[in-house]
C-alpha cells in the first residue's frame, strides 16, 4: 500500500514539473501580441533601412507639431503660378476688368457652403503670396495644414499621428507624410466616385459552376 | 560529390566545374555510363520530349480534376511510366556526360540537379540561401534571356511588421488588388488575387455571407461601407501548425512565408485558415514577360510552380528594403497603415495606441496582426 502512494506521488510530481517546463515554452511567453510589441519595443534600437531612397527626389519640407516631427512635400514649387504677385500686381478690383485675360476660370469652391466659406477665407487680396487664418494671421502655403486644421481639427489630430493620410516612401524612419493638399484639392476637397480598378470575371466562372 | 559539409545529397553535374578524378555524372570512374548509348542515338531535346511524352503523355494537356481522375492505367502503361521517370532521372545524368550536348544544355541540367535536391529554405545558411538565388536567377537567364534580381534578405532585428485598415476610409476602388497582383506576378490566367475588397451594408456589421467581394459599378456605393481581407500574418499562424512538411512558417519580423520549392501542395494550410488568406496554383502560373516584376525575393513574388500555394507575403520584396507593400502604396484614400511594430514612434504603433481597433476573429488565437479601424 504504501509502495502504491510513493508510486502516485512521484507521477503527480512528475505531472507538476511537466506543466511548468510547458508552460516556459518560448513561443507562450506572451500572453498577446499586444504584451509581446510592448515588450519587446522597450529596447528598440531602430533599423538599418531606410525610406529616403524612395522619395523619388521630392522636396521636402521638415514640420513639427506637438513634439511630432515628419517631413511633408514642398508645396511654393509645386504651385503652377507661384508667386501669386507675379500675376497679382495690382488690387484685385483693378484685374476684373473685361479686357485682361481670365485666369483662375476653372476653380469653382465646391467646399462646405457659402455661408461658411468664399475665397476670402483663405486667401487674402491684400497679400496673394500668403494664405490667411480665420482670424486673418499670415499662414505660408507651404504650411496649408495649419489652414485645413482650423475646421478638420479631428482629421488633423489622426493625420499628425499618422491614422489619416498617406506615407511617402516607405515604413522605415524618417517619416514623411502627404499633406492636406496632395490628396485634397482645397476647393473641391470631396473624392468622387469612380469605377473599380479590377473586375474578377474568373471568379464569376468558378462560383456559378 | 562536390561539398561534405552540404545539408543534402549533391552531384555535381557541371563540367564547368574541374572535378578531381575524371567521373562522370553516374559514379563510374571507366567504361562510361550506360545512358550514353541513349544519348547517342536522339538529340537531348528530343529525348527530354519523347521522355516527358512516356511518362505523363496527353496529360500534359489535362489540368487538376482531369488529371486525377482520367487516368487509364493498366499494367503496361504502369510499367511504361516507371521506366520512363527512370530514363528522366538517366537523362540528366547523360546530358551532363554527354560530349554533343552544349555548355548551356549542361548548365542548365546541374541547376536542375541542384534544385531538385535542395533543402528547406529555412534551414539553409546564408550561403545556400544565396546560392539556390543564383541558381534561380541563372536559370530564368537560360530559359528566357531575361535578367530577374532576386534577393534572399533575411529578417532584420528590432522589426516586427504590422498593418491596419480604416473601413472608414476604403472607398472600394480596388486599386490594390491591381497593384498587388502586378508587384507579385500572380497568374493571368486564374486571376488569382491575394485582397479581397468585401462590400457590405451599413448597419448590418460584418457580414460576410451578405457581403460581395465581386462587385462591378461605380463605388463608393450608396449604403456601403468596404473592407479589405488577405494575409494577417498571425502571430500564432494556424496554417503553419498544420503543414506536413514546413514548407510554411513565421519569420522573425513577424512575416508568415512560404517555400514553393519545399511545399507539396496539400493545402491543409488552406484548410486551415480561417482568413481565406492562401491560394493555391491549380494550373501553371503564367505572366506575360512585358508584365513581369523583376525585383523579386525568394520568399515572396518570385515565379511559383503549378501544385504550390502562395500568399500575401507584406510585399516582402519591398518591406524589407524598407518599403511599404504595393497596396499601401497604391491605396489612394490612405486607407492601408504599415509599419514596425516595434518601433514606439511608428505610425502603426499611433493607431494602435489611439484609435479604437479591432480584429477579424479575434477569439480564435490567432493573433493576427493586421487590425482594422475607424475615424
Amino acid at each position: 500500500m504504501n509502495k502504491r502512494t510513493n508510486y502516485i506521488q512521484i507521477i503527480i510530481g512528475l505531472c507538476v514539473l511537466l506543466f511548468m517546463f510547458s508552460c516556459k515554452n518560448e513561443e507562450h511567453e506572451y500572453h498577446s501580441v499586444t504584451d509581446k510589441i510592448e515588450a519587446e519595443s522597450k529596447n528598440y534600437h531602430g533599423v538599418s533601412v531606410s525610406s529616403e531612397p524612395y522619395f523619388d527626389n521630392i522636396e521636402m519640407i521638415e514640420i513639427s507639431e506637438d513634439g511630432q516631427s515628419f517631413l511633408i512635400p514642398d508645396r511654393k514649387g509645386q504651385i503652377r503660378s507661384y508667386a501669386c504677385t507675379e500675376c497679382h500686381s495690382k488690387p484685385l478690383n483693378q484685374m476684373q476688368s473685361r479686357d485682361l485675360k481670365k485666369a483662375h476660370w476653372d476653380i469653382s469652391v465646391v467646399h462646405a457652403d457659402v455661408n461658411t466659406m468664399n475665397c476670402v477665407t483663405c486667401h487674402n487680396p491684400e497679400n496673394m503670396d500668403n494664405l490667411k487664418s480665420l482670424t486673418g494671421n499670415t499662414i505660408d502655403f507651404n504650411a496649408s495644414y495649419k489652414l485645413c486644421s482650423q475646421c478638420h481639427t479631428k482629421q488633423f489630430q489622426d493625420w499628425k499621428g499618422g491614422a489619416h493620410g498617406k506615407q511617402i516612401g516607405g515604413w522605415a524612419p524618417p517619416r514623411a507624410s502627404m499633406t492636406c493638399v496632395n490628396c485634397h484639392n482645397p476647393h473641391k476637397p470631396a473624392f468622387e466616385t469612380k469605377w473599380p480598378a479590377r473586375f474578377n470575371t474568373q471568379t464569376i466562372k468558378e462560383r456559378n459552376n | 560529390m562536390s561539398n561534405n559539409n552540404k545539408k543534402w545529397f549533391s552531384l555535381n553535374l557541371n563540367s564547368r566545374k574541374k572535378q578531381t578524378s575524371s567521373t562522370c555524372g553516374c559514379g563510374k570512374t571507366s567504361g562510361g555510363c550506360n545512358s550514353h548509348t541513349v544519348s547517342t542515338q536522339m538529340s537531348d531535346e528530343e529525348f527530354l520530349e519523347a521522355a516527358v511524352d512516356a511518362s505523363i503523355g496527353e496529360e500534359r494537356k489535362k489540368d487538376g480534376f482531369d488529371q486525377v481522375f482520367e487516368v487509364k492505367m493498366d499494367r503496361r502503361t504502369a510499367f511504361k511510366q516507371l521506366t520512363a521517370s527512370l530514363l528522366i532521372g538517366a537523362g540528366a545524368v547523360s546530358t551532363s556526360c554527354s560530349v554533343v550536348s552544349g555548355e548551356e544544355t549542361k548548365e542548365k541540367a546541374q541547376i536542375d540537379w541542384e534544385e531538385q535536391f535542395k533543402g528547406n529554405y529555412k534551414l539553409m545558411s546564408d550561403e545556400e540561401k544565396k546560392g539556390t538565388v543564383d541558381r534561380l536567377v541563372r536559370s530564368y537567364q537560360l530559359r528566357t534571356g531575361k535578367t530577374i534580381s532576386m534577393s534572399s534578405k533575411n529578417a532584420e532585428e528590432d522589426v516586427l511588421f504590422g498593418y491596419a485598415f480604416n473601413i472608414s476610409k476604403c472607398q472600394g476602388y480596388m486599386d490594390c488588388v491591381s497593384a498587388c497582383v502586378e508587384e507579385n506576378n500572380q497568374d493571368r490566367n486564374s486571376q488569382m488575387q491575394y485582397i479581397r475588397i468585401h462590400e457590405m451594408k451599413d448597419g448590418k456589421g460584418f457580414n460576410f455571407n451578405e457581403a460581395d467581394d465581386n462587385y462591378y459599378h461605380e463605388v463608393p456605393a450608396e449604403g456601403h461601407f468596404y473592407m479589405g481581407t488577405q494575409c494577417f500574418h498571425c502571430d500564432n499562424p494556424p496554417c503553419v501548425d498544420v503543414c506536413p512538411v514546413q514548407a510554411t512558417w513565421r519569420e522573425d519580423d513577424g512575416l508568415v512565408v512560404i517555400d514553393y520549392d519545399w511545399c507539396v501542395g496539400c493545402r491543409y494550410c488552406m484548410a486551415a485558415c480561417p482568413y481565406d488568406g492562401r491560394r493555391f496554383n491549380w494550373s501553371k502560373p503564367e505572366v506575360p514577360e512585358a508584365e513581369m516584376n523583376h525585383n523579386q525575393h525568394y520568399l515572396g513574388n518570385r515565379m511559383r510552380k503549378k501544385g504550390v500555394m502562395e500568399k500575401c507575403t507584406f510585399c516582402v520584396q519591398r518591406s524589407r528594403a524598407g518599403k511599404n507593400p504595393a497596396c499601401v502604396e497604391a491605396c489612394p484614400t490612405g486607407a492601408r497603415v504599415f509599419g514596425n511594430l516595434l518601433d514606439p514612434n511608428s505610425t502603426i504603433r499611433w493607431v494602435l495606441e489611439n484609435k479604437k481597433v479591432f480584429r477579424l476573429k479575434e477569439d480564435l488565437g490567432t493573433e493576427p496582426k493586421f487590425w482594422y479601424y475607424m475615424d
